[in-house]
């Protein structure tokens, strides 16, 4: 088993008609061992209502890439997916990465309005995980729009 | 090479398997069967003898269930009928088995005269010494077949087998309709043992089977059932 | 002849397949999706039509599901040359039951039978993972799904192959109504929804996963037979 799979999860992000949305599943493990059915992989970066000069997160996308770049030959074990106004596409990580693929590449179409996102990459998410040992134990979607973070937590399969 | 390696079931220089004339014989001394497929299921019955009024008569197996679909009886030779008993009861699991569903009566009767007829050719073996009457119900419906110790088989609307047969055969055939309902084969079989029988008939003295329900789009699927004494009682009262 | 050549000839004979390190596979994976959609009166089977080996495309029109004498139809993914070869095994045996029955079999028993055809072959499997689809006994829409071994389950809808981790979820959620509030599961599609999600289904695949595309072999399986059409798929 790869070290990529060591803790096991699902993160998601998506672009709508201007908002995107970014979700993960709740699981954390050490391999089949779950440890902790509550734990946050979504942090943010940028708080879009501070005064102060926030990073772009075009620019913020460049820096985490380099930082990875950086530890070319000793890397960081993540797999990082950064979502915000404006500008993004819709990359998936984490154990859950084939069934998210094939969710977000049916499910997914462009323009599509905040609370369609929200239940689009839900679909996505829930549906990816259930299918993945690795990942799943509740979610949680942040939709970001230029009004603000909508963030729900979504119930899902214990098991 | 070894003489025993031969088949004892030698012709005869008339044309004759002189063994297999000794088994039908057998069956020929054996207790009555008979057998009745009605518009709506089939009937097959037995006389129950009991050497001595001392036998525990609640315990003797005539008339036996094969599978859900398909029983038996026969005359002839008890510890034979056993044998292939065993022998269809298996050979039903195994189709179900390969197939998830109970073997089409023809189909087990085939796998039983096989069986009988390889007794017929085989070395260091005799055939066996029954008869066997089946009524079963499969995808075509009813049906009731014979298998003889030569491995031939045939199927029937109502016939008898054993000591009784060729005047249980001619009441049949004056009895016999196509229209026939189950309840009323139930009857003409218990009147067609009671023809030939030896002193009083009682619900202990006969075995039967049935199995009828069938073919009603989205009813129950048609089950084999050997018939209580009690069940037999109420046949009996209202045949007197 | 010198007597005496053959006294010095080599007691082990070389084969392809005792080098070391490099050891002989009977196995290979040729890639490829299939799936099946049950309706209450009909089935919808699907199978991507490229077959490839590695980076390798053998083929981009070579069919993986097969419409046997039954009227049921067998999506297979996994080794292509064992999925032939278990065609011809099930028609051999369908024959058979043919000749002693006077009819063909039904799907049931034939799903029976297919799981008793792989497990004979435990310790040598046929390398295929079949989908065994038609009309039940009631007329209604039945899928089989099995493992290379013979593990059967009959299923309202089912994706195996090389795309099979993008599809099955993607067949829960639209399919099966997975994770959604106030939705009967066991509830079955309509005839066009069906088809529509098998095709979504597979033009989502074949976007991400290498192995599947070229072309879409489509089956309709209802009363009055087997309808089958050809799609185009992408071919990069």
């Amino acid at each position: 088993m790869s070290i990529m799979e060591y803790n096991g999860s699902a993160v998601v992000a998506m672009v709508g008609k201007n908002c995107v949305a970014i979700a993960a599943d709740k699981r954390l493990g050490q391999r089949a061992l779950t440890v902790d059915m509550n734990f946050q992989k979504v942090f943010p970066i940028t708080d879009r209502t501070a005064e102060e000069r926030i990073i772009e997160p075009k620019t913020f996308s460049n820096l985490v890439s380099h930082m990875l770049y950086e530890r070319r030959f000793g890397p960081y074990f993540v797999e990082p997916v950064i979502a915000g106004l404006d500008k993004d596409n819709k990359p998936f990580v984490g154990t859950a990465s084939d069934n998210l693929f094939g969710m977000c590449e049916s499910l997914w179409e462009p323009d599509l309005e905040p609370e369609e996102l929200f239940e689009t990459i839900s679909q996505a998410l829930l549906n990816a995980v259930d299918r993945d040992a690795m990942s799943g134990w509740g979610a949680v979607v942040h939709v970001i729009t230029k009004d603000g973070v909508i963030t729900r937590d979504l119930k899902g399969r214990m098991d | 090479m070894d003489a025993y390696s031969f088949s004892l079931t030698t012709f005869a220089p008339n044309g004759k398997l002189l063994q297999i004339e000794h088994a039908l014989a057998a069956v020929s001394n054996g207790s009555t069967s008979v057998g009745i497929k009605a518009a709506n299921g089939v009937v097959i019955a037995t006389e129950k003898k009991a050497g001595s009024s001392l036998i525990e008569v609640s315990t003797l197996e005539y008339v036996v269930k094969v599978c859900d679909t398909i029983g038996m009886v026969y005359s002839g030779m008890g510890p034979d009928f056993r044998v292939l008993v065993n022998a269809a009861r298996k050979s039903a699991q195994k189709y179900r088995r390969i197939y998830m569903e109970d073997p089409p009566v023809r189909i087990l009767v085939k796998e039983l005269a096989s069986i009988m007829q390889e007794f017929t050719q085989s070395g260091g073996v005799r055939p066996f010494g029954v008869s066997l009457l089946l009524a079963g119900v499969d995808e075509r419906g009813p049906s009731l077949y014979q298998v003889d110790p030569s491995g031939s088989y045939f199927p029937w609307k109502a016939t008898a087998i054993g000591k009784n047969m060729i005047n249980a055969k001619t009441f049949l055939e004056k009895r016999f309709n196509g229209d026939m309902e189950l309840e009323d084969a139930v009857h003409t079989a218990i009147l067609t043992l009671k023809e030939g029988f030896e002193g009083q008939m009682t619900e202990t003295s006969i075995d039967v089977g049935i199995i009828g329900g069938l073919g009603v789009e989205g009813g129950a699927k048609p089950t084999f059932q050997c018939l209580s004494p009690a069940e037999i009682k109420d046949y009996l009262s209202n045949i007197v | 002849m010198d007597f005496a050549q053959f006294q010095q000839a080599p007691v082990s004979v070389p084969t392809e397949h005792h080098s070391h390190g490099n050891r002989w596979d009977p196995y290979v994976d040729n890639g490829g999706t299939s799936l099946a959609i049950a309706g209450e009166d009909f089935v919808v089977v699907a199978s991507d039509t490229r077959q490839s080996n590695g980076y390798s495309i053998n083929s981009r029109y070579s069919p993986k599901a097969f419409e046997l004498s039954n009227g049921s139809v067998l999506a297979t993914t996994g080794y292509h040359a064992d999925a032939l070869k278990l065609v011809e095994h099930i028609e051999q045996r369908a024959q058979l039951y043919f000749h002693k029955h006077d009819r063909a079999m039904n799907v049931s028993a034939m799903a029976q039978m297919l799981s008793g055809i792989l497990y004979s072959k435990r310790f040598f499997p046929y390398y295929v993972f079949p989908i065994l689809s038609g009309l039940d006994a009631k007329g209604k829409g039945a899928v089989y799904t099995y493992d290379p071994v013979g593990n059967m389950e009959r299923v309202n809808y089912q994706a195996y192959g090389s795309a099979s981790a993008l599809v099955q979820p993607f067949l829960d959620s639209q399919v099966g109504f997975k994770n959604q509030r106030n939705a009967d599961p066991s509830r079955l599609l309509e005839r066009p929804q069906a088809v529509k999600l098998a095709i979504d289904a597979f033009t989502g695949a074949t976007e991400r996963d290498i192995h599947t595309g070229d072309w879409l072999d489509l089956f309709i399986i209802d009363q009055d037979g087997i309808h089958q059409t050809k799609r185009e798929l992408k071919h990069d």
